[in-house]
């Protein structure tokens, strides 16, 4: 192990600019997707669109708006060898066949393809863990974890369940921050059940501490939750509107060239986006510390060497009127309460379960 | 899709509610917004609210407006205030609309000096509308014009045609009225004891009024009634007779929460109370989403001071409404027709 693939160092300081966390891609990248709501564009508000959502062939599901673009990309058939990707889903099992072709027709191989048992929990009367995403998810993770010792994760999830809190628990498990006392309270208080908990304590004791790998929690803001949600978790989560503010990101940390990010873009126009409306994005993320103006300038250099000047003018729009800004990137994350976390959110379903959604907190 | 540019600086909570707004609007609708106002207080205040920032953006206005100067000074002392770099921003882009709640004098002050007029016009006018007895137009909009309601204090007998015509325009558009009935405000219906201003103006009006009916003049016990759907006035007397009706409402629901406080008189006000409501909903300012400051080449509607989040919706959608129906150009070719006029039947009851 080099003095880079330390742990210890892969844990960015407040006080690093963005540009030299240690985000380079080593020799193994693993992605890690949820798919409705991150991948898919989903809709299971209702039973009624639950039933529609299963019984939706493959050619009728939409994928959110330049995730294909940017799965592929990031997927680089000529690396693919060191690629690998793994659909994490709450989904059902018998929605295999129909997903599994869906993606195929957009072109993604998935590696890993993880699909919730909620017939088998039905049947043995497992009523939490339908509902419940902790214990499925983080035994999911953590058994498809790649033990190599050169691994880079990016995980994308979505606001709609507990995916943030899911995926920064499972990094901060891999990085040793969570100790074994820790783990077991914040899954008795999550209702985990028994049976889950033995095999995610397994995992744990085998992994807890084997290496800070998960570089970026990417959390789409499908329901548009208010960021600061978010803010607990540290900079390793960066909620993000659209799959092109993930392409800028991993374009600054230097994970993606500017022709894939391209075809982000690309994707966005095709689907309506105007470059008003993608430069928004941008600004989005500058104002939030995520991206400097530097990095943008270099972005707007590469992107010009290969057109769509529509889009370059508004982000360098973007970069005039925001010349006064000098904000430092968020945070990492150091301790998170977990528990606390979770009794915030659990608190905040029920009231939108009795009050409906709230716009303004 | 219009392009809203809001100020986030005035308003209720010190602008709060005018982000609150703006964030409300970007989740339902796919306009373009700009909210301007102190770029860190703007992205710190967006942290807790849920907001689409892909529709979002923020102009950086760093500088605070001293309610307590004059326009000019204050315009001097902050070169950069939300209300200067907002309307910087609306001049930049023709299908912007700019919306604040800032200070008056200074939003038109800095408003005719930073963008254009349309031809023919040498002033502008703020457009009020407030509710009246009788519907107006096919949607059986409750809503009469009022202009001018405080832009321009001293207005000529050139400038309260022009507002006829601005203000016929506008509710055309903006209630489906097909030829507007336009009133001047004076103190009575004979001429005599009106001011020299307003006599020639009901003279020049009674023959130019191609795209509106001219009813003659209105007293101000009668704005109410509807029997015109605009009336035209100078800014002075127009906001004394805005602030006049909205310090009757106030009055009028301060004496029924007083009557309710009689313990005999309380059933009574109970049993009325689904009707105070309605009067309530029907006379609340805010429901009528703000003034639009007609005269200029871009869209301005000016907000009361404290306007809150239901306020600045509607101006929102107004605003909206207003890019929608191309209202400006309706405006603009209003006052363009005052040059050509064609000479209509005068009305019988004009004096």
């Amino acid at each position: 192990m080099t003095t880079d693939d330390k742990p210890a160092d892969a844990k960015p300081t407040d006080d690093k600019p963005a540009e030299t966390r240690p985000e380079k891609p080593r020799r193994l990248m693993h992605l890690r997707w949820d798919l409705d709501k991150t991948y898919l564009q989903t809709n299971f508000d209702t039973v009624k669109d639950l039933v529609k959502t299963f019984w939706q062939k493959p050619e009728d599901k939409v994928s959110v708006v330049g995730a294909q673009a940017l799965l592929r990309a990031l997927l680089d058939p000529a690396d693919r060898g060191n690629r690998r990707v793994t659909f994490i889903s709450g989904s059902p099992r018998q929605m295999r066949r129909v997903l599994m072709k869906k993606l195929e027709l957009d072109g993604v191989e998935p590696d890993m393809f993880i699909l919730k048992p909620n017939l088998e929990n039905l049947l043995r009367g497992r009523i939490r863990a339908i509902r419940g995403q902790v214990g499925y998810k983080l035994k999911s993770l953590l058994l498809s974890h790649m033990a190599a010792e050169t691994v880079d994760e990016y995980l994308f999830g979505d606001d709609a369940e507990q995916d943030a809190f899911i995926y920064s628990l499972y990094a901060d498990i891999l990085s040793g921050r969570v100790d074994a006392v820790r783990m077991a309270a914040i899954l008795s208080t999550c209702k985990v059940y028994r049976h889950d908990v033995d095999e995610i304590m397994a995992y744990h004791k085998q992994l807890a501490g084997s290496g800070d790998v998960v570089r970026r929690i990417f959390i789409h803001l499908d329901r548009r939750s208010p960021l600061d949600r978010f803010a607990a978790y540290g900079a390793r989560i960066v909620a993000i509107y659209n799959y092109f503010q993930v392409a800028v990101l991993l374009f600054d940390a230097g994970v993606l060239p500017a022709p894939p990010l391209l075809d982000v873009i690309a994707a966005m126009e095709t689907a309506g986006y105007t470059p008003e409306r993608v430069a928004n994005s941008l600004q989005d993320l500058m104002r939030r510390g995520f991206v400097q103006a530097a990095a943008i300038r270099k972005l707007t250099e590469a992107l010009q060497s290969f057109g769509a000047s529509s889009f370059v003018h508004k982000f360098e729009d973007v970069v005039k009127s925001m010349d006064h800004l000098q904000r430092s990137p968020p945070p990492w994350p150091d301790e998170i309460n977990y528990l606390g976390l979770y009794h915030e959110a659990r608190w905040r379903r029920q009231q939108q379960r009795l009050l409906g959604i709230r716009l303004l907190d | 899709m219009a392009h809203i540019v809001i100020d986030t600086c005035a308003g209720r909570e010190s602008g709060r509610e005018a982000l609150e707004a703006a964030a409300l609007v970007s989740l339902e609708r796919s306009h373009q917004i700009t909210a301007v106002g102190d770029e860190a207080t703007v992205t710190a205040a967006l942290q807790r609210i849920a907001h689409d920032a892909e529709h979002l953006r923020v102009a950086h206005a760093p500088d605070l407006v001293d309610t307590d100067l004059e326009p000019a000074a204050a315009a001097t002392k902050s070169p950069r205030s939300s209300i200067a770099v907002g309307l910087e921003v609306l001049a930049r882009d023709p299908q912007a609309i700019f919306i604040s709640a800032g200070a008056p004098g200074l939003l038109v002050a800095t408003a005719q000096s930073t963008l254009g007029r349309i031809p023919g016009s040498s002033r502008a006018a703020l457009a009020a509308v407030y509710p009246t007895l009788r519907p107006h137009g096919p949607a059986s909009d409750p809503f009469a014009l009022l202009l001018d309601v405080g832009a321009t204090v001293n207005a000529s007998a050139d400038d309260l045609v022009c507002f006829a015509a601005m203000g016929a325009a506008y509710a055309a558009k903006i209630s489906r009225i097909d030829r507007p009935r336009v009133a001047l405000l004076s103190n009575g219906t004979a001429m005599s004891g009106a001011p020299s201003r307003v006599r020639d103006a009901h003279r020049r009006l009674l023959q130019s009024t191609k795209g509106f009916e001219y009813v003659g003049c209105l007293r101000a016990d009668h704005v109410t009634s509807g029997d015109a759907d605009v009336i035209v006035t100078d800014g002075f007397t127009g906001d004394v007779l805005l602030r006049t009706l909205e310090g009757v409402a106030a009055t009028g629901e301060t004496l029924i929460k007083r009557a309710a406080e009689r313990f005999q008189w309380r059933l009574g006000v109970q049993m009325l109370g689904d009707a105070i409501a309605a009067v309530r909903e029907f006379t609340d300012w805010e429901n009528y989403g703000g003034a639009p400051l007609l005269g200029l080449d871009r869209a301005v509607i000016v907000t009361q001071a404290n306007s809150g989040r239901r306020a600045f919706v509607n101006a929102i959608r107004l605003g909206a409404k207003m890019d929608r129906l191309q209202v400006l150009e309706a405006v603009a070719a209003g006052v363009a027709e005052l040059s050509n006029p064609t000479v209509p039947p005068p009305p019988e009851h004009a004096a």
